[in-house]
């Protein structure tokens, strides 16, 4: 296994705990909150999470179908969010295996252009189709989501940081 | 150390599946096609009713917290809020029955003129309570979802009324739930009255004005509208019943250099925070037919100049 110095040994990641997180983010996604055009997008943040990270397991297909929920959910143009996160996930497919050996804060300024790029794109689409103009103020919603990189690789990677072998100190 | 400490399946070396760029090739072509499908042909709407009620109950799970929190700040809230609402209502309710007194011997007046004059019975909606559910996240449209749908017989295009005035327009029916398109959303367009003159006009949302508001176009700029004159719907368009207060008028600029004049208007009805709402059966199916345009008169031919 090639990596970063200093690194921990991971543990294999866990199928059912790649889906869990990825329902919980769509769930967050789903909070009635309104519209709030900074907010950032947890499902596409947790999505070229896991395709950096399992590029394996999780794809441009499984992208493509989360996507299409967002759509009927949001009640948006169906398709918008789909080609956004296929994009998204190409690209982290493109870096996944460079972004690994930044360290986690630089990994986030590297995942910003990503969430910008799937940000006008969709922006670019609603444009063409006639949609209203929310304002400058989405610009933040990348942002955020690059912000919240490092707290999103602390969550989903801490199952993988447990002890390989538990005893009285450590029970995890 | 024990044997699943590490990840110890080798990577596939040469059973790779197809490439990124070819995945990216088909389903963004599927995207497009589908974004296609859905604004020029209308083609997909399955699909959206079927996903739509697959996802109801996850929608119903993530709901839960923020109604729950709702519902506790209600309770908190506590009584003296309940009570100045009850006397509010009160007030309220004994405005409206010395109205209400009024309106029954006014309907009766109107029926007997009406008879006597032989017109067409004036049009009654049925209408049905549904509740907002949320509002669409999406920041390019203006649009919440009610939680009654083709199984509770909603019908595409129903009006949709809060108890201020006109909301909306339902503008697609799954199963279970419907999305209701706002009037402040650039795409909705309603025929409205202007009650004080009882002139005409076509109201168009206006979401780029502060806030919502809505926008009343070709007025000529020297047409008869004042600041606060109320807007109702006119019912002639088939789809709204007449009457039903829309917005009323906040702001006109009159310019020297254009034939219109521009009027903002502000919606009556709580297009940011409507909870509970009825939607109105459209009226269209109580109209009556249309004269037959097969045999149009035809006007005289004008004589040939010598």
């Amino acid at each position: 296994m090639i990596m970063r110095s200093g690194q921990q040994l991971l543990l294999p990641a866990n199928p059912v705990f790649i889906g869990f997180s990825l329902i919980a983010a769509l769930l967050l996604d789903m909070l009635p909150l309104g519209r709030v055009p900074w907010m950032p997008d947890f499902l596409a943040l947790v999505l070229v999470f896991w395709a950096v990270h399992q590029p394996l397991r999780v794809g441009i297909g499984l992208a493509f179908v989360f996507g299409l929920v967002v759509d009927v959910h949001q009640a948006s143009l169906l398709g918008q969010h789909a080609l956004s996160y296929t994009a998204l996930s190409f690209f982290a497919a493109m870096i996944h295996r460079r972004l690994l050996w930044f360290t986690v804060p630089s990994q986030a300024l590297q995942v910003l252009p990503l969430f910008a790029v799937a940000h006008g794109l969709e922006l670019l689409i609603r444009m063409i189709g006639g949609g209203i103009f929310p304002g400058w103020i989405m610009l933040l919603a990348p942002l955020a989501e690059s912000l919240l990189w490092p707290v999103v690789s602390v969550l989903l990677l801490a199952p993988q940081r447990r002890a390989p072998d538990r005893d009285e100190n450590r029970p995890l | 150390m024990t044997l699943g400490t590490l990840d110890r399946s080798p990577p596939p070396f040469f059973k790779q599946g197809p490439s990124a760029l070819s995945k990216l090739m088909l389903f963004s072509t599927l995207s497009l096609f589908l974004m296609v499908a859905d604004t020029r042909f209308h083609l997909i709407q399955p699909v959206r009713a079927v996903l739509a009620t697959v996802l109801y109950p996850v929608q119903w799970l993530a709901l839960q917290p923020v109604h729950a929190l709702k519902n506790s700040s209600d309770y908190v809230s506590g009584l003296n809020q309940a009570q100045s609402d009850s006397e509010q209502a009160g007030r309220k309710l004994a405005l409206q029955s010395l109205r209400a007194g009024q309106v029954e011997q006014l309907t009766q007046e109107n029926n007997r003129l009406r008879q006597l004059l032989a017109l067409r019975e004036q049009l009654t909606a049925s209408v049905m309570a549904a509740e907002v559910l949320y509002e669409a996240a999406d920041p390019y449209t203006r649009k919440v979802i009610i939680g009654k749908g083709q199984i509770q017989s909603v019908e595409l295009g129903s009006p949709v009324l809060d108890e201020s005035g006109v909301l909306g327009q339902v503008t697609r029916v799954h199963p279970l739930v419907s999305e209701v398109t706002l009037v402040v959303d650039r795409d909705l367009v309603i025929p409205v009255l202007n009650v004080r003159t009882g002139e005409r006009s076509v109201a168009y949302g206006d979401p780029a004005a502060l806030g919502s508001g809505m926008e009343l176009r070709f007025m000529g700029s020297n047409s008869d509208v004042q600041p606060g004159d109320l807007l109702t719907t006119s019912g002639i368009d088939g789809v709204y019943p007449a009457g039903l207060p829309v917005a009323k008028i906040s702001r006109i600029e009159r310019r020297p250099e254009s034939t219109f004049a521009k009027i903002y208007c502000v919606p009556l009805a709580l297009v940011n925070g409507a909870r509970h709402v009825i939607v109105v059966k459209p009226v269209s199916g109580q109209m009556p037919p249309r004269p037959d345009a097969a045999a149009p008169s035809v006007p005289a031919p004008k004589r040939a100049s010598k």
